[in-house]
C-alpha cells in the first residue's frame, strides 16, 4: 500500500440504543478505489456519510491527509460527494451546478471556466451546460453530479451508490468510465454499493460490511476466493453460491463428508461432527459416472441465461439444491440423471456455529 | 376538439355549473351592481331620482383629500403589517422547522389566533388595551411604566392596530412558510455543505431559492387581505382617533352607510377592486405557470 491517506479508527454510530456502525477501522491509500459493499442497512452509507461529515460519529476518529477531521464541518473537510439521487441544485443550470463549489471558494472566474471546460469534455456534457437538471436524463444527471465533484480537487471522492438509479446498459458504461477516470486521476475513491458485480469489477479493495460491522477487507479476487465467512461467500456470488451443511465421519486418516459422499484428507476437520461447506457453481461440472469423486444428481430446474445455463439439481444426501453452470448447448433436460464432478481444492469449509472459515 | 373531448368538457361543465351559478349570484351580481351604482348620483330615496353622472364620482374620489389620506394610511398599514408578518413569520417558521418534538402542539397554538374571528380578536384586544381596565396597562404599571392610551392617541392607535393585526395574522405566514420549508428536500443542503457552503450561503442558495414561489404567493395573498382590512378597524377604532386609522375599506363603509353617499362609495370600491385585480394578476400568472 502506498501512502496512508484516509484512516478510520474505531468509528461507531449509534442512534439511541441502535448501533448502526460498530467499531469500523480501515486505512485507504491515496490512489485506491475502495468499495464498501454490503446489503441495505449494513451501515455502509452511514460510514461514508461520516467520512464526509454529513453524519456525526458517536465514537472514533477519522484522519485524512495526516489531519484529524473527526469533528470538522463538511465544508472544511474538502471531500466531494456524489449522491445516489444526484442532489443537483434544481434551480441552477448545469454550468452553475458545476461551478458552485468553486465560486464558494472564491476561485477566479478564468480558472473556473477552465475547470468546467475540462470536466465537461471529460464527461461529454459540453452540450448540456445551459440546461436545468429537470431537462436532463438520468444518465446525464449522473454525469453532472460526477462532474460537480470532479471540478474540485478533493482529498477523496465519496460516491454513494451513484449508479443504482441507472438502467442496466448505462450502468455498465458508467462503470467502465468510472474505472478509467479513477485510473486517470489516480485519486482516492470511496464507493458504496450493494452490487457485488460493481464491487468486483471496480474495486482495488473491497470492504464487506454486515450489520454495522466489517466482515472482510481485501482485493476483489481475494475476497471472492477466500471468503472469511458464509456471509461473504453468499454475498459475493453471481447469482448464487452453493453452501450446504454436512455431517462428518472419521474414517482412518480420512474424513467422510456425508452430503457429498466422498472422503478427503483434512486435519482441521477431524474433531468436528458437522460443518458447512461451499463450492461455487462454476467449479462444478458434469462428468462420467465412473469418476470416483462425483455425485449423482437429478436435474430439477434449468435457467437459460442466454450465454449459459444455470442448472439446479437434487443430490441424494441433502434437501438443498446444488447449482452449477453449463454450456448453453448442453443437451440436458429436467429430470435427467447426471454425475457432477468437482475439484476438492475448490471446497471451502465453515464452522457450524460461528459460520467463519476453517483454515 | 374531437367528440370524446367535447363530451368530457360538457361533463365537466355540468359539475362546475352549480358553483358557477351560486358564485355569480352572490359575488358577480353585487360587483356589477356596485359598478353600475358608481356611475350614478345615487339617492336612496327613489329610483327615479338617481341621475347618471358618468365618471364624476371617480373624479371626486380621486381628488378628495380624505380618500387620498386613507389611501396613504392603507398603504403604510399594508406595507408595515405584511413586512413584519413576513419577517417574524419566516423567522418563526425556520425555528419551528428544526423542532422535532411536540411539533403538532406548536402548530395548534399558532393556529389559535387564525381560528378566531377578526371581530372577536378586536373585542379581546380592546379589552386588553383599555386605558383604565386593560390588563396591558396593569402589567406595565407593575414595572413602573405610566399607563399608555393605546387606542386613544392618533400615533399610538396606528401602531397598536398594526400590532394587533400582526398578532392575528402572523400565524398565516408561519403555517404557509413552514409548509414550504418542510417540503425542501435534505439532499441539496447536504450537497451544498459538501460543496463548502456555510450556513448563510445555504440559506441564500438553497432555502431562499426553493422558497421563492411560496414566499411570492404568501406575500401576495397577505397583501390582498391586508388591503381589505375592515373588521379590526370597525371594532377597535372606527377609523379614529380623528382619521388616524381610517383604512380605505373602512372609509368606503363610512361614506356609504354613514355619509349615505352610495355612488361615491361605489366608485371607491371599484377603484379598490381594480387595484386588487392588478395585484392578483401576477399571482394568477405565477400559479398558472407553476401548474405547467
Amino acid at each position: 500500500m502506498s501512502k496512508k491517506h484516509i484512516q478510520l479508527i474505531g468509528v461507531t454510530k449509534k442512534y439511541q440504543d441502535n448501533i448502526v456502525v460498530k467499531d469500523v477501522s480501515f486505512e485507504i491509500a491515496d490512489d485506491e478505489f475502495f468499495i464498501l459493499l454490503g446489503p441495505s442497512g449494513c451501515g455502509k452509507s452511514t460510514t461514508l456519510r461520516m467520512i464526509a461529515g454529513l453524519e456525526e460519529m458517536t465514537e472514533g476518529k477519522i484522519i485524512a491527509d495526516q489531519k484529524d477531521i473527526s469533528i470538522e464541518d463538511p465544508k472544511d473537510r474538502n471531500m466531494s460527494f456524489v449522491f445516489q439521487n444526484y442532489a443537483l441544485y434544481p434551480h441552477m443550470n448545469v454550468q452553475k451546478n458545476l461551478s458552485y463549489s468553486l465560486k464558494l471558494r472564491k476561485i477566479p472566474q478564468i480558472e473556473i471556466s477552465k475547470k468546467i471546460e475540462w470536466v465537461s469534455n471529460l464527461l461529454k456534457i459540453n452540450e448540456l451546460l445551459e440546461r436545468k437538471p429537470s431537462q436532463l436524463s438520468g444518465g446525464q444527471r449522473q454525469r453532472v453530479a460526477l462532474g460537480r465533484s470532479l471540478v474540485r480537487d478533493p482529498i477523496a471522492f465519496l460516491l454513494d451508490e451513484p449508479l443504482s438509479n441507472l438502467d442496466a446498459q448505462l450502468r455498465v458504461e458508467m462503470r467502465q468510465e468510472l474505472i478509467l477516470l479513477q485510473k486517470k486521476l489516480s485519486k482516492t475513491f470511496i464507493y458504496v454499493t450493494h452490487d457485488q458485480v460493481e464491487a468486483m469489477t471496480m474495486a482495488s479493495r473491497i470492504c464487506v460490511m454486515n450489520q454495522g460491522e466489517i466482515i472482510q477487507i481485501g482485493a476483489p479476487q481475494e475476497v471472492y476466493d477466500q471468503p472469511e465467512s458464509i456471509f461473504v461467500a453468499k454475498f459475493l456470488a453471481n447469482p448464487v453460491n452453493n453452501i450446504l451443511k454436512t455431517s462428518i465421519q472419521k474414517k482412518l486418516d480420512k474424513i467422510y463428508l456425508e452430503t457429498l459422499g466422498i472422503s478427503i484428507v483434512n486435519k482441521k476437520l477431524k474433531d468436528r461432527s458437522e460443518i458447512y461447506f461451499s463450492i461455487r457453481p462454476e467449479n462444478l461440472f458434469m462428468t462420467s459416472p465412473d469418476n470416483n469423486e462425483s455425485i449423482k444428481a437429478n436435474i430439477v430446474q434449468i435457467e437459460n441465461h442466454g450465454h449459459e445455463l444455470l442448472i439446479s439439481c437434487q443430490i441424494p444426501n441433502s434437501s438443498q439444491l446444488l447449482y452449477f453452470r453449463s454450456n448453453k448447448d448442453s443437451k440436458i433436460s429436467i429430470g435427467s440423471k447426471i454425475n457432477i464432478g468437482f475439484d476438492i481444492e475448490d471446497l471451502l469449509f465453515f464452522d457450524i456455529l460461528t459460520e467463519r472459515i476453517i483454515k | 376538439m374531437n367528440n370524446i373531448q367535447f363530451n368530457d368538457r360538457r361533463f365537466g361543465f355540468f359539475f362546475v355549473a352549480p358553483a358557477v351559478i351560486v358564485l355569480s349570484i352572490v359575488i358577480l351580481t353585487p360587483i356589477v351592481i356596485a359598478i353600475v351604482t358608481s356611475f350614478y348620483d345615487y339617492t336612496l330615496i327613489d329610483r327615479s331620482l338617481n341621475k347618471f353622472i358618468g365618471l364624476k364620482n371617480y373624479f371626486n374620489s380621486i381628488s378628495s383629500a380624505k380618500f387620498l389620506h386613507s389611501s396613504i394610511v392603507t398603504i403604510s398599514f399594508v406595507f408595515l403589517v405584511v413586512l413584519f408578518e413576513f419577517l417574524i413569520g419566516f423567522l418563526i417558521a425556520i425555528l419551528l422547522n428544526q423542532v422535532e418534538k411536540f411539533r403538532n402542539i406548536y402548530y395548534f397554538i399558532l393556529l389559535i389566533p387564525l381560528l378566531i374571528n377578526p371581530v372577536v380578536v378586536g373585542l379581546i384586544w380592546r379589552m386588553f388595551l383599555h386605558p383604565q381596565l386593560g390588563i396591558l396597562n396593569y402589567v406595565i404599571s407593575l414595572i413602573g411604566v405610566d399607563p399608555v392610551n393605546w387606542l386613544g392617541d392618533p400615533q399610538n392607535a396606528f401602531i397598536t392596530i398594526i400590532f394587533v393585526d400582526i398578532w392575528h395574522q402572523v400565524s398565516f405566514m408561519i403555517i404557509l412558510l413552514l409548509a414550504g420549508l418542510a417540503s425542501i428536500p435534505e439532499e441539496p443542503y447536504e450537497a451544498a455543505r459538501v460543496d463548502g457552503a456555510n450556513g448563510f450561503q445555504q440559506f441564500r442558495d438553497i432555502t431562499l431559492t426553493y422558497m421563492r414561489p411560496v414566499i411570492i404567493i404568501t406575500l401576495l395573498i397577505r397583501l390582498i387581505f391586508a388591503l381589505k382590512t375592515y373588521d379590526l378597524i370597525y371594532i377597535m377604532t372606527k377609523g379614529g382617533p380623528g382619521d388616524a386609522t381610517d383604512l380605505i375599506s373602512y372609509y368606503i363603509y363610512r361614506s356609504a352607510f354613514i355619509g349615505l353617499d352610495l355612488g361615491q362609495a361605489a366608485s371607491m370600491s371599484v377603484i379598490l377592486l381594480i387595484i386588487v385585480c392588478i395585484i392578483i394578476y401576477p399571482l394568477f400568472n405565477y400559479m398558472n405557470r407553476a401548474d405547467e
